[in-house]
């Protein structure tokens, strides 16, 4: 998300062979320095330059897993280890007696790398991140024994020679041209994943995981495609390792290399491709130069991470990234322009409603909900609104999917609305906003915008991760929806900027410009008016009011009584779980147990 | 040190010959050095063989250069220590061979790192020289510049069986191994040397070292009727633990193995000194008291440790002997064929009968395991004293 | 060999549940869990070691020593790792720093200590012909430290006011922070008791496990199964939990042998943990949404 092209700061549309790096001097220097590399007849550089290729391959893959999609696989060595010795092993025909052609054996250890990829990774939907985290480590120790114990396949302890490629990929420049190519290959695979809907899909379930549901993106069918690329990605490493070794033996794959990674990873930045390159580049290469020092290099990684963690947390991309440092203008006015909005919510469709019956919610023993009956209707705005704890905000999660309901039914024209699935909401278009923004801090406010539209995306996962055509017209579908968005809820002038550098009420609107990429036939806004000036509040509710008008039902959930009766058709009441009071703005705020429950005089 | 005109024509004559010959040499001009690479493992996990070495070999080559060098040139060590680490010794074989250009490669000392790094320097096209004990490691069709200075695990296996069957005349023996690639290399292939000498091996087992409880192990190997426990692992820890199971239980068996059981280190995890009795390690017969006297260049080498103020006790006499042998043994190399590859190579393929502190070397062109199977000898651990042991009972002398 | 399997067990198993103790009390003080509960097990052999045999101390002054050692390291890790990144909104940083540092000491304990695992002195001169010999007091030390710190524990909560503001914080910080108490300082408070809990199992341990870096990484995995299977914060769930789990894996030992007792260990983890992520005593916690 921070590299230097990202897709506002390109001139010309993405596109082209070279998709996201083109533009990119970074790639350009490195590209020639590797090409050239055997020009200096070194085999020493050689040999670190190919263990840093192999390096990177991996974490070019593990960076999305961890670096993107924020899961915290530490044990990732594992994949290397298999990688490393299915291919070693089909090669010197340990496996059924046959030899395997060294490039089959490889294409072998990168399948292997990918099952386990998925298998590994798998928990990691269910468990919290710590957990996560010791599953892996616990993960990479038992391959490693069973690296030492299943002698006939492994050749155990003793271990077992490393394939050798035939010409063009001969040991020495040969291979190093090999290595080079593959890790010019996963920078690009992995370049193209990261700045397509999928990259900014695992960057919304890392920092904002509920408003990525809401935007309709499944988390585990992601997160699997994820883990499957980077632990094909590890396992071809492996391969090439077992190649560049000429022998491996169990005690090459240390605790310490995980580590070498990982840190790698995070001292050039979370959500980056070019940080984590040359943070693993430079990892690799450091101890080759600092040889008294060598015995305690996992210790300065380890001083180095924490330094990272405590000081820099955005790593090397972040300390680059000199476009977000610019200042903004001080004292900016957000001007949301409502004419636009028939241009992006389109024809209005058949009336409908969403009818809430009977719901109850408890929560141990106490009553969120008790027995709520509540109907959104298309083209109107219902006010909900109640004292704290009355069970607003709770109905509006039962209704986006969240929570699940003791008792009662929700239907949307007739038919059930699933509980307990939110990120299925967005097929039925219906959008939401939360209580507190959920953002993606180190994104840009067209990135995050763009997250909403994930789930109207076309092109496949390979076909981002390729770089074919339908993926770039997506992207510029996208991008140019986004743009129309951001224009029409007034923040078009901060699209390129990161989302953490707004201000509060800027981030109000971002949401609900993020809410409205889903052309939504239902719009739920919680709290959308809190922290906002007075005419900030004015313009809000004169753009729901357009939204409503456009055919969009939307449920406002809200205590600034001003807002709700100047724009609300209806207004529902809710205390303590229960309706206080339905109807008209007007019948509402005469109604005597309301005044005195919540309105006062 | 003056030059003489003697030394000028034989230096530009080898310098000569070497453009001449058109083979990948080191550049040499007079009193340029001699670069032996070093790879030992000093550092991390398997480093406690290379601490000991490195003295042997720091000493030889200090006394070497003290001397006045090989024939004037003096000789650099050039050291990178693998830290135990398959990855940085391929790393630091690329940079010895192709930037420093040395002349020989002196390890790696651990079995691990050389698998990794002796198809690497036989490609660099580089003469090696090695202590480890894995089969494996020499070929003369595959690495035909590679040579070995210390017996290979099937003469020391076969030591341990000679002593168990032929001089202790036991006929059923438990040989167990830790984990790590030398502990399951030996026991793959002592046991089936075991059953060819008639012996039976009624239990084998490799255990993780990290176990803490052995008991289970040795109680099915007492149900087994083992005679003797034949331990391979190079891990104090284990050893220890080993030793001291066997002495809670009482058992009293012979405990016949891995050389690591005499090293102080298993000596100082023992619960009780007498579990240290009726063990028996590996050792080699020119560093062995025998009726209470060390060979005459044993005695001698130790007498100059001394003098060096050299630290043994806490590591074994012969480590250091061994490196002293391994730097002796590339200056004589270099003394007699000079340092052009096919020289070097040509001279120790004939090398017959050299007279190491550590061990009788001899080569051939078909046979580059130098150390002769007479000199596999068992000795009793608890005689430890400065570094060496005595000659376990039973041998002829 | 059933004598084996339940002695060994036992006594792995208690010292298991103290780092799963550890772990839980860093965890309710702080809804973090640190990398730092297998450093502490490790440190507590080690420097009692090095207290012992290298710098001749007695054993009861080394002890005293180690515990303060361990409430030292504690306070640090709150202070360095913790409490800087609470504040910020990316949660799981915790994780890095706590390893980082974790993995520091744990490098600098391998250099300096070195990697081969040394030999723990006998603590207590016991003759082993008599009574109380019967039993090799490092199989009971390890229980005894156990029954001690779960009886001190229980005290500490119900009884002493102090206990129960740790309660107070662990339930709800929100609240309890209304209520005027020191969330800081009892958690700083917090952090050196576990400190304090992390040195003993690896004092009372170390006859058994020796005073060896790599007990480290054994502990902090084999530490935290008892917390994953028990339940997060549930010091009861830790406890039988760490038992089953020593027992567990030693009757693996003896049966099939080292490498497959791991992969079933670890086989049963990933499987509970995949059905009841929250652990088998633990409650499901509900999303913030």
């Amino acid at each position: 998300m921070t590299d230097a092209a990202s897709p506002m700061s390109t001139a010309k549309a993405p596109g082209g062979l070279l998709g996201r790096l083109e533009g990119s001097w970074s790639w350009i220097a490195l590209g020639l320095i590797g090409l050239l590399l055997p020009l200096l007849d070194d085999s020493y550089f050689g040999v670190i330059a190919q263990r840093a290729y192999i390096y990177w391959i991996l974490s070019a893959g593990l960076n999305l897993v961890v670096g993107y999609a924020g899961q915290i696989a530490i044990g990732w060595v594992a994949m290397l280890t298999l990688g490393a010795y299915t291919t070693a092993a089909l090669a010197a025909g340990r496996v059924g007696g046959v030899e395997w052609h060294p490039y089959l054996a490889l294409i072998a250890g990168g399948a292997m790398g990918a099952v386990f990829g998925v298998i590994v990774g798998l928990p990691a939907l269910r468990l919290r991140t710590f957990y996560f985290a010791m599953t892996t480590l616990g993960f990479a120790t038992i391959v490693t024994q069973v690296a030492l114990a299943w002698k006939d396949v492994t050749g155990g302890g003793v271990g077992t020679p490393g394939p050798v490629f035939p010409w063009p990929f001969e040991p020495g420049w040969g291979f190093y041209y090999f290595c080079f190519i593959l890790a010019a290959l996963a920078t690009w695979i992995t370049a193209n994943i990261g700045s397509s809907r999928y990259g900014r899909a695992l960057v919304a379930i890392r920092d904002a995981e509920v408003a990525a549901e809401a935007s309709g993106i499944a988390k585990p069918k992601l997160l699997i495609l994820i883990f499957l690329l980077a632990g094909g990605l590890g396992g071809i490493a492996g391969g090439l390792f077992s190649s560049l070794q000429s022998y491996i033996t169990p005690d090459a794959f240390t605790f310490e290399m995980s580590v070498l990674f990982f840190i790698g990873i995070l001292i050039g930045g979370r959500g980056s491709i070019l940080g984590p390159a040359l943070g693993t580049i430079i990892l690799t290469v450091l101890p080759e130069f600092a040889a008294p020092l060598v015995q305690w290099s996992t210790f300065l990684y380890a001083a180095l991470l924490l330094v990272i963690v405590l000081v820099i947390p955005g790593g090397i991309a972040d300390l680059l990234d000199y476009k977000n440092r610019r200042p903004l203008t001080q004292h900016r006015e957000i001007v949301p322009r409502p004419e636009l909005l028939s241009r992006i919510l389109g024809a209005k469709g058949e009336p409908s409603a969403i009818r809430l019956a009977n719901i109850a919610l408890y929560f141990g023993g106490v009553r969120a909900i008790d027995g709520l009956d509540l109907e959104i209707r298309s083209g109107e705005v219902h006010g909900l609104i109640g004292p704290n704890g009355s069970g607003k905000t709770t109905t509006l999660n039962v209704i986006s999917g969240y929570y699940r309901p003791n008792t009662g039914t929700m239907k949307l024209n007739g038919t059930d609305l699933p509980f307990d699935k939110p990120h299925t909401r967005a097929n039925y278009r219906i959008a939401r906003t939360f209580q507190t923004p959920r953002l993606v801090g180190a994104a840009s406010v067209l990135e995050n915008v763009m997250i909403g539209g994930t789930a109207h995306g076309h092109g496949t996962f390979a076909e981002s991760m390729l770089s074919l055509p339908r993926h770039h017209r997506d992207e510029k579908q996208l991008k140019d929806a986004a743009m129309q968005v951001l224009a029409t809820v007034g923040l078009e002038s901060l699209a390129a900027v990161r989302a953490d550098r707004l201000q509060h009420s800027e981030l109000r609107f971002m949401e609900i410009a993020r809410a409205l990429m889903l052309r939504p036939a239902f719009l739920l806004l919680d709290e959308p008016a809190a922290g906002l000036s007075a005419e900030e509040i004015r313009r809000l509710g004169a753009l729901i009011k357009a939204i409503s008008r456009e055919g969009t039902g939307v449920l406002l959930v809200e205590h600034h009584a001003d807002l709700i009766f100047d724009i609300c058709d209806r207004v529902t009441v809710l205390n303590l779980g229960k309706t206080l009071a339905a109807g008209t703005p007007a019948e509402i705020r005469s109604h005597r147990e309301v005044v005195s429950a919540y309105l006062g005089a | 040190m003056p030059i003489s005109r003697r030394q000028v024509l034989a230096g530009s004559a080898v310098s000569a010959a070497a453009l001449a010959s058109g083979f990948p040499a080191p550049a040499i001009a007079q009193s340029e050095p001699i670069k032996i690479g070093y790879l030992p493992a000093l550092t991390g996990p398997s480093s406690s063989t290379g601490v000991g070495i490195n003295r042997g070999t720091q000493l030889a080559v200090e006394l070497i250069n003290k001397e006045g060098g090989i024939k004037g040139r003096k000789i650099e060590l050039i050291s990178r220590d693998t830290q135990s680490d398959p990855t940085k010794a391929v790393n630091a074989v690329a940079e010895l061979t192709q930037r420093a250009k040395v002349s020989m490669i002196f390890g790696p000392l651990n079995s691990g790192e050389a698998l990794a790094a002796t198809p690497l320097i036989a490609r660099d096209k580089v003469p090696m020289l090695h202590p480890c004990w894995v089969d494996e490691l020499i070929d003369v069709k595959k690495y035909p510049m590679s040579f070995r200075i210390a017996p290979t695990n099937t003469q020391v296996g076969a030591g341990a069986n000679y002593y168990v069957v032929d001089v202790l005349k036991l006929k059923k023996a438990a040989v167990i191994s830790d984990t790590t690639g030398y502990g399951t290399a030996s026991v793959n292939t002592y046991v089936p040397m075991l059953k060819a000498k008639g012996a039976e091996v009624v239990y084998q087992n490799h255990i993780d070292a990290a176990n803490p409880d052995l008991k289970p192990e040795l109680l099915r190997m007492q149900a087994a009727g083992a005679q003797a426990i034949m331990p391979w692992s190079v891990n104090a820890g284990f050893l220890s633990r080993i030793c001291n199971t066997r002495g809670a239980m009482g058992w009293d068996v012979p405990i016949v193995g891995q050389t690591t059981l005499g090293s102080g280190q298993t000596k100082a995890l023992l619960e009780k000194p007498e579990y240290w009795n009726k063990v028996y390690s590996n050792n080699f017969r020119q560093v062995c008291y025998a009726n209470g006297k060390l060979p005459p260049r044993a005695q001698e080498f130790v007498d100059r440790l001394k003098a060096a103020k050299i630290e043994f006790g806490d590591t074994l006499l012969w480590w250091v002997a061994l490196g002293w042998d391994g730097g002796m043994m590339m200056a004589d190399v270099f003394k007699n064929a000079g340092t052009k590859n096919d020289d070097v190579v040509a001279y120790m393929n004939k090398v017959k009968g050299w007279p190491g502190i550590y061990g009788t070397v001899t080569w051939t062109p078909q046979q580059h395991n130098g150390f002769p199977d007479s000199e596999v000898v068992m000795c009793e651990v608890n005689s430890l004293r400065d570094g060496a042991f005595n000659l376990a009972p039973g041998y002829s002398t | 060999m059933f004598a084996s399997i339940v002695s060994y067990g036992l006594a792995v198993g208690a010292v298991y549940a103290l780092i799963g103790i550890t772990y839980n009390v860093m965890f309710s003080a702080s809804r973090v869990f640190s990398f730092t509960a297998g450093m502490l097990g490790m440190l507590g052999g080690v420097l009692g070691a090095l207290f012992i045999n290298k710098m001749g101390m007695n054993a009861v002054l080394a002890f005293v020593l180690v515990m303060a050692a361990g409430a030292v390291l504690g306070v640090i890790t709150e202070i360095l790792t913790v409490r800087p990144v609470l504040k910020s909104i990316e949660q799981h940083l915790y994780v890095l720093s706590t390893l980082a540092f974790a993995l520091m000491v744990q490098q600098v304990t391998a250099i300096e200590w070195g990697t081969e695992a040394q030999p723990f002195p006998v603590l207590i001169p016991i003759d082993p012909n008599s009574a109380l010999g019967l039993v090799d007091q490092k199989f009971w030390l390890p229980v005894l430290a156990c029954i001690v710190t779960i009886v001190g524990l229980e005290l500490l909560y119900r009884k002493t006011l102090i206990g129960r503001a740790f309660l107070a914080i662990a339930e709800d910080s929100y609240a309890a922070r209304a209520l005027g108490l020191p969330e800081t300082r009892l958690r700083l408070a917090s952090y050196a008791i576990a400190g304090v809990i992390g040195a003993l199992a690896g004092f009372t341990g170390a006859q058994m496990l020796l005073a060896y870096f790599g007990n480290q990484a054994i502990l902090n995995f084999y530490g935290f199964v008892p917390v994953a299977l028990g339940g997060m914060g549930s010091n009861r769930g830790a406890v039988i939990g760490g038992i089953a789990l020593g027992l567990f894996q030693q009757a693996a030992n003896f049966l099939v042998g080292g490498i497959f007792a791991s992969v079933a260990v670890f086989a049963v983890f990933i499987v509970v943990l995949l059905l009841r992520p929250e652990g088998l005593a633990g409650a499901a916690t509900a999303r913030r949404v």
